[in-house]
């Protein structure tokens, strides 16, 4: 039994973020100051290319890869999606409806009707809805956090 | 003692030491193969539709509610967290369950999430989600796999040889004939 002590001690240490209350995703976190969900919605180009902290509730979690989440707002009814590079960061299925902090660089995408049109099918598959294309009626600016690190408590 | 013999050594024991980490890749492998939106490895999810009793115009979202509402559709999980997706749309977070209620017709969504056993571990390592030490352990384990390829091509002779050539460059050629016919 005393052989296998090292290797259970190795096996708890790997897997410590499944088994932790906080789970540290990415970059550690180095801002300070946290901008506010509402104010990067409100004036989006404010912010382009900026590093930013947010928190609020996981509302939504990328069900094939954890690639993505969405964040709630601190105003009723709005939310920013986070992404993050597949594989780099994963977002465990857990993490909804938990209070998260993200630091990332708010971008923009530009989409064609075209690329509307794949964008929102990709996701109604995501969620397993159903796609309404009568729903995209023309190119679309997609503001989101290209996300570097987290913590989800 | 010949090298022969050194490599025959080297083989077998780096063998034995893969056997694990190779049934974890390999298990793992052939579900994440298989990954789309409709098969998530890693997690079972179910989704089902039902209806509770619909709340009057006007109600205010709060804990109360919260509680008529998990109560109706006897959901014990601890509460996590409560969202308002849109007004009168309201999200409840439960330790492995997620519910969307239209609070003026009472339909509810529920989408329950439950890891998948053993899948979600050797996915997980499969994935690199721990990173640190892992991806050392994991780098290791891919150096081995290196050696146990020309530890095994150095045991190619005698009676053998032959089967041996062409086995081994069949492992070379089906990828190359695949990359010319879908690049």
């Amino acid at each position: 039994m005393k052989k296998l002590l090292p290797f259970t001690l190795l096996f708890l240490l790997i897997c410590h973020p499944v088994l932790a209350n906080d789970i540290s995703l990415g970059e550690k976190l180095i801002l300070d100051k946290k901008t506010l969900v509402s104010e990067i919605n409100d004036e989006p180009e404010k912010y382009l290319g900026k590093r930013v902290r947010i928190e609020g509730i996981i509302i939504e979690v990328c069900a094939a890869r954890g690639c993505w989440v969405e964040i709630s707002s601190d105003v009723p009814f709005q939310k920013i999606q986070v992404k993050v590079v597949d594989g780099e960061i994963i977002f465990p299925m857990e993490a909804k409806g938990r209070t998260a902090a993200v630091e990332g660089l708010v971008e923009k995408l530009e989409l064609s009707h075209a690329q509307s049109l794949a964008y929102a099918r990709h996701k109604a598959d995501e969620q397993g809805k159903e796609f309404d294309p009568s729903q995209v009626t023309g190119p679309t600016k997609i503001y989101r956090i290209r996300g570097l690190g987290a913590v989800i408590k | 003692m010949k090298w022969r013999r050194i490599n025959y050594v080297l083989h077998r024991d780096i063998g034995y030491l893969c056997i694990g980490l190779t049934l974890i890749y390999a298990i793992s492998g052939v579900v994440l193969n298989h990954i789309s939106h409709q098969f998530n490895p890693s997690y079972n999810i179910k989704k089902s539709e039902t209806y509770i009793k619909p709340f009057p115009a006007g109600t205010e979202p709060d804990m109360t509610l919260v509680d008529d509402i998990l109560s109706q559709l006897n959901e014990t999980g601890a509460f996590k967290n409560v969202a308002m997706l849109s007004p009168g749309n309201i999200r409840i977070f439960v330790e492995g369950n997620t519910l969307d209620v239209q609070l003026a017709t009472g339909k509810t969504l529920q989408e329950k999430v439950t890891r998948r056993p053993l899948l979600f571990e050797v996915n997980y390592l499969h994935l690199n989600k721990a990173k640190g030490v892992w991806t050392y352990l994991a780098d290791i384990y891919c150096v081995l796999l290196g050696l146990l390829a020309i530890t095994g091509f150095l045991m190619i002779r005698g009676k053998v040889k032959t089967r041996g050539i062409i086995l081994t460059l069949l492992g070379f050629i089906i990828p190359i004939i695949f990359l010319t016919y879908s690049l």
